[in-house]
């Protein structure tokens, strides 16, 4: 304030010293004038008149200049400072005369100001550029993952950090599949849905339920609902988010039906074993031709307790199909090899239904990955429906060639009963089973179920044609070796270990 | 009878024409069922009821083939097996080792057994006639 008093003063020193002045100026004509009044004329008059005025406008003049001047000055430095106006120039302080270090000193207070904010804006904007500043990202309590146009992890905040268990700054910089390995319960992963919207979206957004998280380490793996959100070519390369709620606890509760299950079925194994041993041990020594009815009983015995062993494994594979926990070991294998074998444990099975199996092999068939044992499940379940589902045709074809494709396609032809298009839609739902032939034809309904998820995580497709009384063509693909190797060349294990919903591994290093 | 016999010396070649058998069974009736068919197609059965008691048979290396069954009690099998198959064991156990069980394993834990056996087999899933079709492929 000492600047502007001062100012002030000199203002007010400024005016008295120029109205005294002008005062003394005209006291002083007017009393020359009056000593000799006989000499004043008009001219004098006038000339007085002028002299007066011009002093005035000389006050008015000056005592403008010197007040305004200061203001004019500040003006000119706000104006200078300002961002939306461009043209002025900054303030000449030299000219100043009165007031200088009052209009020094607060130019350069209105040059710290817009200082202060012109660096504001800076930081604001170079935050708003530079996510890891955000506070509402870092401090989100959801894992929240960020990603480029590469599906390259660009940041990951505090929550993620701690639910993946590794650090932020080490995963920055990796492809977002190599950092969160994931299954889906479906083919609906997040990498097909991020391939279509890349390409056909500006923006997207979607969720999943039900995400399992594989983690290394023997850590129980953890499950969760995922939201994602999709922008292109956003400036600051954030270009799709993940945000992971995770319920372990609650969808893990799941777990114990698995293995609860699983108990149940050793404690049913154990009479099925002994039973089946005792029905041998009867079957053998209960002669035919002595006693044909009760050796035919004995078959029967045989016959049921078989499926009731194999329905007890069923059911537990089925259980960990749906709770993603079917894992197989897919090998290198000779198609033919094993497709026969199959057909040949199964020969004796149609030969007392007098039906007979035709094989068709085609000769350039390349070496397959399959896991032989679930795979033979697989082979076994389409031949013995179409057995089951023969009525009076006595002959099932079994073919398998390279497809268009580069696929290995099998096909199981029957020429019986055949399916009607209502039940077509549910055929591979689990426990479906024609209402109209259950009476007559024994089955637990979930073969086809578990075929389908078989043949889905070995990364092949399944499918059915068919006709009422005319007859059905189930048919499945299988890669070759190759293709499937081709994307695990990094894995370094002996065979390719799936799921049974397998090609859900969301990955594009994993093969559809 | 279970033999008593220290485990690292060998012991003289088997003369016996049928090739020996020893059953690690804990559950009485499947034992009793093995132990007919594999008698009647000619093997020497011999049957243990205790995990220790198997083992401590198992390592004198006098059978030809161990059905070793995965729980038993005192030891489970799979602590048998791998102590059978222990690499720094010296006589390495030169019989075939056949797990058995009913219990349905993880695809991992399935498969580390069967590195170290020469066969798995789910009891359920075998007759006692397919488990002695099963032996006689055994070389």
């Amino acid at each position: 304030m000492d600047h502007f008093q001062k100012f002030r003063q000199q203002i007010r020193w400024l005016t008295f010293g120029l109205i005294i002045t002008e005062n003394a100026i005209l006291l002083s004509g007017w009393w020359i004038g009056s000593l000799h009044r006989k000499h004043v004329t008009i001219v004098m008059v006038i000339g007085a008149t002028l002299l007066a005025f011009a002093l005035t406008w000389t006050i008015m003049t000056v005592l403008g200049n010197t007040i305004t001047k200061p203001l004019q000055a500040l003006w000119q430095a706000i104006l200078h400072i300002s961002p939306s106006e461009q043209g002025m120039a900054a303030p000449k302080l030299e000219g100043l005369g009165m007031g200088k270090e009052l209009v020094e000193s607060l130019v350069r207070q209105i040059y710290q100001i817009g200082d202060s904010a012109n660096k504001a804006a800076a930081e604001a904007k170079a935050q708003n550029s530079d996510i890891s500043q955000n506070f509402v990202a870092q401090n989100l309590p959801l894992p929240l993952f960020i990603m480029d146009a590469t599906d390259t992890i660009t940041f990951a905040n505090a929550a993620a950090e701690a639910y993946i268990g590794i650090k932020a700054s080490d995963m920055l910089g990796k492809n977002v599949y190599m950092v969160l390995d994931m299954s889906f319960p479906s083919v609906d992963t997040l990498d097909n849905w991020l391939k279509q919207v890349k390409v056909k979206s500006a923006t997207a957004a979607s969720s999943w339920e039900r995400v399992r998280l594989n983690v290394r380490d023997n850590h129980p793996s953890r499950l969760f609902d995922l939201a994602a959100y999709y922008n292109r070519d956003n400036p600051h390369h954030l270009e799709s988010m993940l945000a992971l709620f995770d319920h372990t606890e609650a969808y893990s509760q799941d777990d114990q039906a698995v293995s609860f299950i699983a108990l149940s079925v050793h404690e049913l194994r154990t009479p099925l074993t002994l039973l089946r041993g005792y029905i041998e041990v009867f079957e053998d020594e209960i002669d035919t031709s002595n006693n044909p009815e009760l050796h035919s009983f004995m078959e029967k015995m045989r016959s049921q307790a078989e499926q009731l062993m194999a329905f007890v494994n069923n059911i537990l594979n089925v259980a960990r199909v749906d709770d993603d926990q079917l894992q197989l070991r897919l090998e290198k294998n000779d198609w033919p090899t094993v497709l026969k074998k199959a057909i040949n444990d199964l020969s004796l099975r149609a030969k007392v239904r007098d039906i007979s199996l035709h094989c068709q092999i085609a000769t350039n068939l390349p070496a397959v990955g399959v896991d032989p044992i679930s795979i033979h499940e697989v082979i076994n379940n389409l031949v013995d429906n179409a057995i089951k589902y023969s009525g009076t045709s006595k002959v099932i074809e079994i073919a398998t060639k390279l497809n268009g494709e580069g696929l290995v396609e099998t096909t199981v032809r029957d020429y019986g009963l055949g399916i009607s298009s209502s039940i077509m839609p549910n055929l591979f739902t689990k426990f479906y089973r024609d209402h109209r032939n259950r009476a007559q034809i024994g089955g637990t309904g979930l073969g086809l179920y578990l075929s389908k998820a078989i043949v889905t995580a070995h990364g092949g497709t399944m499918w059915v044609q068919s006709k009422e009384s005319e007859g059905s063509t189930f048919g499945f693909t299988l890669m070759p070796y190759d293709k499937l190797t081709a994307e695990r060349k990094e894995a370094g294990e002996q065979g390719i270990t799936r799921s049974a919903h397998g090609w859900i591994k969301n990955h594009s290093l994993y093969r559809r | 009878m279970t033999d008593t016999s220290t485990p690292d010396t060998l012991p003289a070649a088997n003369t016996n024409p049928g090739r020996s058998v020893l059953c690690i069974e804990d559950e009485h009736f499947i034992a009793e069922l093995y132990t007919r068919a594999l008698t009647k197609a000619g093997y020497d059965v011999t049957t243990i009821i205790d995990g220790v008691e198997g083992l401590t048979a198992a390592q004198s290396n006098k059978y030809d083939i161990i059905l070793l069954d995965l729980m038993v009690p005192n030891l489970n099998g799979i602590e048998i097996l791998r102590a059978l198959r222990d690499p720094a064991r010296v006589p390495p156990v030169r019989s075939k080792i056949i797990v058995t069980t009913n219990l349905e394993q993880r695809e991992d834990v399935r498969s580390d057994i069967e590195k170290q056996a020469d066969g798995y087999l789910v009891k359920a899933e075998i007759t006692p006639g397919e488990l002695v079709e099963f032996l006689d492929t055994i070389k």
